[in-house]
């Protein structure tokens, strides 16, 4: 299953609107907190005194605010600092993370069909746990021991205001994790470098060419039965390393004599044509499982010796340049809200026909807009590489053994259709596979023709990708599917262009910021609870609104979207008495009743999730697993959601601390 | 440890606002009507732990706080030092509120058992309470190693507070008080947990920081040891103020006269009486004074370290 990548606006376009909800959220918490503290104020000490203390305590904060000290916030911190370190809780974290790669390390291997995935998925999700459960551990004891051990005593009878005691704690524990991290990070990074790293040998005594076998000219399969590609020779095959082998192919490949010159390392012999073009046989090694070897040749001849290097592609940081919009138009051609749906549960792809025999011109396709198309955001603007994640879905009306064919097409969006040219390039057929993310490199110049505004061709040549189609920065992508009776599933983020690659270690390192991101909302609510309650109350809070956090995406969309069968209580209602979800229930009290319950629990619900962190938010855990880059707007704003729960906790935490007595 | 060694470090001006118009500079700490309830969860009353105190406490003398456990003197030292709130009345420090953070920076406070750090070390314990009220780095540093000396453990100052024993902590426990030079040092059972020695200096040592014009206010049931250093107590029981004055007023019995003399026989003491008689009295003792066990330990502990490995010449006389 691919990853699934939500609109994400620019940083600067999702700040504002960001700021404006913190604001909104700000005043509806300090009015509820307002209200709260004059309820227990009131009933403490009267309706009069208790606005005089709830005046005083509000009145209170501005100085406190102003009068806060750097250097006691960081004498705080180094302490927190000091008691995480002096508590062992620094040594225990780093014991179990290694015992854990350890351990990891026995069991995973390169094998399989995306080791990658499991390695990073393993360090990801292993840093991230250990990372929030040390943040809970430091958090929820310290304030609540120092309570009980009355050692606040000597703290709080210093002139040291409550905003420096939870910020204090927050900026220390945050230090020590961030160190903790680093160093996990590092780890992590050497890990899994480690761990897929490999190589392979030819199979075979010699090493060499003369192990390679003739194909079958007449079957074109090998050995094992697989189907070799058509240009392909003769076959091989590696070692088993890592669990797995690769299969080798000497492939023939003729080009133009001023094509660009091709990586020679892994070129057998060269020869040339009598119409003048260059024949080379070439070694290649057939991907596995999300990554590949470069064959290198030394020597020529049947004893040239051929060897693999290390295995590339595991560690990649794509950076997709996705359509502005789909469209899907069915098979006569209209538009349609979303593709066919084959029935299956996940409904995120629209499926687009190609035909039947009763309709073999289906006009069934998915229109990709793209925007902001340009030379310079393409690493090589020579080499067009777009990269498909797409579903079929195969009928037992056509061959179901086949692989699927698609067909590709660029075509000019005119600003002004009644007067621009388009330009349309031809269409590019090829097979789908919908186990993989498929590669398809177009060159820059594409075979197509020049359209009048009318619709009639006015000349068919090779036209510009950049200069022509997309010469004002639109350009129109039609998939269609082409074989008859078969579907092809598509969503907008399931076809790009792979602009180009980040740095791996940076994107790396992105994904780390993100579990520190997490860390420091983990860790600052962690301080401001324990300003309250004790340890283990204290914990139980953290890590309900962990669980909260991480399925706010979820309670929203509950919230959000009308359910068929009603709310919580009217499911249960339905559940018991067998009535299932389509049918209305009978008018009357009871139903009011259950709407109006549904009605205020799940308003509840909403709130809780507006209040408890969006963990989802900061976790790009998925963009490394998938080797996609981590877009450094999502990165500027899951900082941003960090720092303004970790001052909106501060905040929380300083009044909380303020209004209680210390002593008893 | 001799508190007159301490240099009056050098640092700048504190600045406290003063916003109360009343304010008194004589006068240090001040109750008014000071009352606290402590209640449950609920806000149900539990314990009524001090009823409408009103206190006046002087610059530059040693008050004493009176009473057996539960009467209230902890209750006022955690209320006077904004740790508690009061259910009604007020308690002013310095003219301030007690819950004003401000007024903290003129405080020094030892609570009833040193609550301190235990995985830091002596130095770093002092460094860090500095480092609280702001103090630049080399006059922390300076102050730190003074205080150290002070109350003498400069030979366990690298050492965590987990090792120390329960005298050594309650010394650094002081020093930490002390940090800031405070104006104000409110000192909660001060002797307790001390061996003699260690209570005779505790003694010293807040008689010294009265020379050195500051003001104290310590609470003990430990009466000796408030009728040794203060110049006024008040005695509190179940939470009221039973009797409040100067220690030597309030303990003269003025009804009995008491002399010592030296160098008069025994047979002299027949002549004594027959004029207390004479003049209409009735001697009710007239006996050779003891000392107090405090004395003679101490004597004992200060010969055996004078003369090492002999066994002091007070001690056997009677067996």
């Amino acid at each position: 299953m691919a990853m699934v990548v939500e609109d994400f606006l620019n940083f600067g376009e999702w700040f504002p609107g960001a700021v404006y909800t913190f604001f909104l959220l700000t005043v509806a918490l300090v009015a509820l907190g307002t209200f709260f503290g004059y309820l227990v104020a009131a009933f403490r000490h009267g309706p009069t005194e208790g606005f005089y203390i709830v005046a005083q305590t509000i009145g209170g904060a501005v100085p406190d605010a102003l009068g806060t000290s750097p250097r006691r916030v960081l004498a705080i911190a180094r302490l927190a600092a000091i008691e995480a370190i002096r508590r062992k809780v620094v040594i225990v974290t780093f014991v179990v993370f290694g015992l854990t790669l350890l351990l990891g390390g026995w069991f995973m291997n390169a094998g399989g069909a995306h080791p990658d995935r499991i390695y990073l998925n393993f360090v990801l999700w292993g840093t991230q746990l250990l990372a929030l459960l040390t943040g809970l551990l430091m958090t929820a004891f310290s304030l609540p021991d120092d309570i009980k051990n009355k050692t606040i005593y000597t703290v709080v009878t210093k002139p040291v205001r409550a905003t420096e005691i939870v910020l204090g704690r927050i900026v220390g524990f945050a230090a020590v994790g961030s160190v903790l991290l680093a160093v996990m990070g590092l780890l992590s990074f050497l890990f899994v470098w480690r761990g897929l790293s490999h190589s392979h040998r030819v199979v075979g005594e010699t090493q060499s060419i003369a192990s390679f076998e003739e194909i079958d000219p007449t079957t074109r399969l090998n050995r094992y039965g697989q189907r070799v590609s058509d240009s392909a020779i003769k076959t091989g095959e590696t070692t088993v390393d890592a669990g797995h082998r690769h299969m080798l192919e000497i492939v023939e490949d003729i080009r133009d004599k001023d094509s660009p010159p091709l990586d020679d390392r892994n070129v057998v012999s060269k020869s040339e044509l009598p119409d003048g073009r260059i024949r080379y046989e070439r070694v290649l090694v057939e991907p596995y499982g999300g990554h590949s070897h470069t064959a290198v040749v030394n020597g020529s001849g049947a004893n040239a010796q051929v060897s693999l290097e290390s295995a590339e592609g595991y560690f990649r940081a794509r950076i997709p340049v996705y359509a502005a919009s789909l469209g899907f138009y069915d098979s006569a051609g209209e538009p349609k809200d979303g593709g066919i749906n084959v029935g299956k549960e996940w409904a995120h792809r629209g499926y687009i026909d190609g035909g039947t025999s009763m309709n073999r011109n289906s006009l069934s396709k998915a229109e990709f807009v793209f925007e902001k198309i340009s030379p310079a955001i393409f690493k090589d603007p020579n080499l067009l590489i777009l990269e498909l994640d797409l579903g079929v879905f195969r009928t037992t009306k056509g061959d179901i053994e086949k692989r699927v064919l698609g067909s590709l097409q660029f075509e000019t969006i005119p600003d002004n259709a009644e007067i621009d040219p388009v330009f349309r390039s031809e269409r590019i057929v090829f097979e789908t596979d919908e186990y993989n993310v498929q590669i398809i490199p177009l060159r820059r110049d594409l075979p197509g023709e020049k359209l009048r505004p009318d619709g009639t061709i006015l000349e068919t040549r090779d036209i510009d990708f950049f200069n022509e189609i997309a010469k004002n920065g639109r350009v129109k992508l039609t998939l269609r599917c082409e074989d008859q009776n078969q579907y092809l599933g598509v969503a907008r983020e399931n076809i790009y262009f792979r602009a180009s690659d980040g740095l791996y270690w940076w994107n790396f390192s992105k994904g780390f910021l993100g579990i520190w991101a997490q860390m420091l909302v983990m860790i600052s609510l962690g301080v401001a609870l324990s300003t309250f309650l004790s340890t283990p109350v204290t914990m139980i809070g953290v890590m309900s609104m962990l669980v909260l956090g991480y399925n706010s995406s979820f309670i929203s969309g509950l919230i959000s979207k009308e359910n068929i069968g009603g709310g919580p209580l009217e499911s249960f209602y339905r559940i018991v008495t067998q009535k299932n979800m389509e049918i209305e229930l009978e008018q009357g009290l009871a139903r009011m009743v259950l709407e109006q319950a549904d009605f205020f629990l799940l308003s509840v619900l909403g709130s809780l999730s507006n209040i408890a962190p969006n963990f989802s938010q900061l976790h790009f855990s998925e963009f490394l697993l998938y080797g996609y880059s981590i877009d450094i707007h999502r990165l500027a704003a899951a900082m941003s959601v960090a720092l303004a729960f970790t001052i909106g906790l501060t905040v929380f935490g300083y009044f909380c601390f303020k209004t209680r007595e210390i002593a008893k | 440890m001799s508190a007159s060694e301490v240099k009056p470090a050098k640092e700048a001006p504190r600045k406290i606002v003063q916003t109360n118009p009343d304010y008194d500079p004589n006068i240090v700490v001040e109750t008014q009507n000071l009352t606290k309830i402590y209640r449950d969860f609920w806000g149900r009353q539990k314990v009524r732990a001090l009823k409408a105190l009103d206190l006046e406490v002087r610059k530059g003398e040693i008050f004493g706080l009176l009473g057996p456990n539960g009467s209230g003197k902890s209750t006022t030292i955690k209320l006077l030092l904004g740790l508690l709130f009061p259910t009604s009345g007020r308690a002013l420090v310095f003219g301030n509120d007690a819950t004003e953070v401000t007024k903290n920076e003129r405080i020094g406070y030892l609570p009833e058992e040193s609550y301190l750090y235990r995985y830091l070390t002596a130095e770093e314990t002092l460094d860090f309470y500095g480092r609280l009220f702001d103090i630049p780095t080399k006059v922390r540093q300076e102050r730190a190693k003074e205080l150290i000396e002070r109350v003498g453990l400069t030979w366990a100052k690298r050492r965590q507070l987990r090792e120390y024993s329960k005298g050594m902590v309650r010394r650094i426990g002081l020093a930490q008080a002390l940090i800031n030079d405070p104006e104000l040092v409110l000192l909660d059972e001060p002797t307790s947990g001390l061996d003699p020695m260690g209570t005779r200096e505790m003694k010293d040592m807040i008689i010294d920081l009265k020379a050195q014009g500051k003001t104290v206010i310590m609470c003990s049931h430990l009466l000796a040891d408030v009728q040794d250093v203060c110049d006024r107590i008040a005695i509190l029981y179940q939470g009221d103020l039973k009797e409040l004055g100067r220690v030597d007023s309030l303990l003269k019995v003025s009804e009995e006269t008491q002399v010592r003399f030296t160098g008069v026989p025994q047979s002299a003491h027949d002549e004594i009486r027959a004029v207390i008689q004479k003049h209409g009295g009735s001697v009710k003792s007239l006996e050779n004074p003891k000392t107090t066990l405090e004395e003679l330990f101490l004597n004992i502990v200060r010969e055996s370290q004078e003369r090492p490995g002999h066994r002091s010449a007070r001690a056997g006389e009677d067996s």
